[in-house]
């Protein structure tokens, strides 16, 4: 073949159609075979051949189907805490001065158990000494 | 003397079922499938530029590929079709460290072989031009050149494996002879 000649097509796919075929004929395909088994069978279980949504989905599901737990709980419980109370959903604004201190103590002990709002003990207020914009501070502070 | 009845050939199983076989933890589906295919991926990661020292752990290493991903095959092509296009990916990988290990491996067509010296050597010159040509190609070019010039697929059967279309993989194809004429002048 003259090496300035280009290639017609037919004789580019022949080239093409030998290319790697010594290389794949002194393959020792058996030895192969062998050792794609042997790899296989190192491999860690969770890597085993499954359909891919049950093979990648189980993260995502987990992480979902956690969040819904998380959601769906914490739904569950403001709803029953709600009940239990018998406190209305919707808020409204109250003028504090209007309240009596008896209702102002149910006021702020229901406050006082809103998770990750600090506790405030009855015994350590007196609420009956504060003014009616001390409460209001007061109530602020433990709402924020 | 009663001439026998000439036993008709056990039909070999199809790709599928050694799949299906292979799924349900029979190993020996699994090496069928190796047998089967092992030779074509090796000439197609040769002609994708695969070293010759690496090509038995890259032949494993895209069945293993293959076998992970076995689930998500939906049958868009032969699973010779696939195993060949999951077969690319792991000679780029290989490339990617080849340039971080700094390792340079010569071309198939240049190492010795067997047989007629003069012979062997035309055609290693020819063959290494070739694959020199190929690795200058664009990764889409290079696999429907191969999969159409080398293994002698369809252009559906390649649209289908690379998910593009005939036309476009026509069209790679031609663009792929007219430079590798060029190449290999």
């Amino acid at each position: 073949m003259k090496h300035d000649a280009p290639l017609d097509d037919a004789r580019l796919v022949q080239v093409a159609r030998g290319l790697g075929e010594r290389a794949a004929d002194r393959l020792d395909v058996e030895r192969a075979a062998r050792g794609v088994v042997a790899r296989w069978r190192a491999e860690p279980r969770h890597l085993a051949a499954r359909p891919a949504l049950i093979g990648i989905a189980p993260a995502w599901l987990r992480i979902a189907a956690a969040l819904v737990l998380v959601v769906g709980g914490a739904v569950a419980l403001g709803i029953w805490r709600g009940g239990a109370r018998g406190l209305a959903a919707p808020t409204e604004i109250v003028d504090l001065s209007d309240l009596s201190a008896g209702e102002l103590n149910e006021l702020l002990s229901s406050v006082a158990e809103t998770p990750g709002a600090e506790p405030v003990l009855p015994q350590d207020v007196g609420l009956d000494d504060l003014t009616a914009s001390q409460l209001r501070v007061l109530l602020e502070s433990l709402e924020a | 003397m009663r001439h026998s009845e000439p036993v008709a050939a056990v039909p070999s199983p199809t790709d599928a079922a050694l799949i299906t076989a292979w799924q349900g933890g029979d190993e020996q589906a699994a090496t069928e499938l190796v047998r089967r295919h092992a030779r074509a991926l090796a000439r197609f990661l040769v002609g994708a530029g695969a070293p010759e020292a690496e090509l038995d752990d890259l032949v494993q290493e895209t069945f293993i590929r293959a076998f992970r991903a076995v689930g998500a095959f939906r049958g868009q092509c032969q699973f010779r079709t696939w195993l060949l296009t999951i077969g690319g990916n792991v000679v780029k990988d290989a490339h990617r460290r080849a340039k971080r290990e700094r390792v340079v491996a010569l071309p198939d067509g240049l190492r010795a072989a067997d047989g007629d010296p003069l012979e062997q050597t035309e055609a290693a010159e020819v063959e290494g031009r070739l694959a020199a040509g190929l690795g200058r190609l664009p990764r889409l070019q290079r696999e429907v050149f191969l999969l159409r010039a080398q293994q002698g697929l369809e252009y559906e059967e390649i649209a289908a494996a690379l998910g593009t279309t005939p036309g476009a993989a026509r069209v790679h194809y031609h663009h792929a002879v007219r430079r590798l004429k060029e190449f290999v002048k």
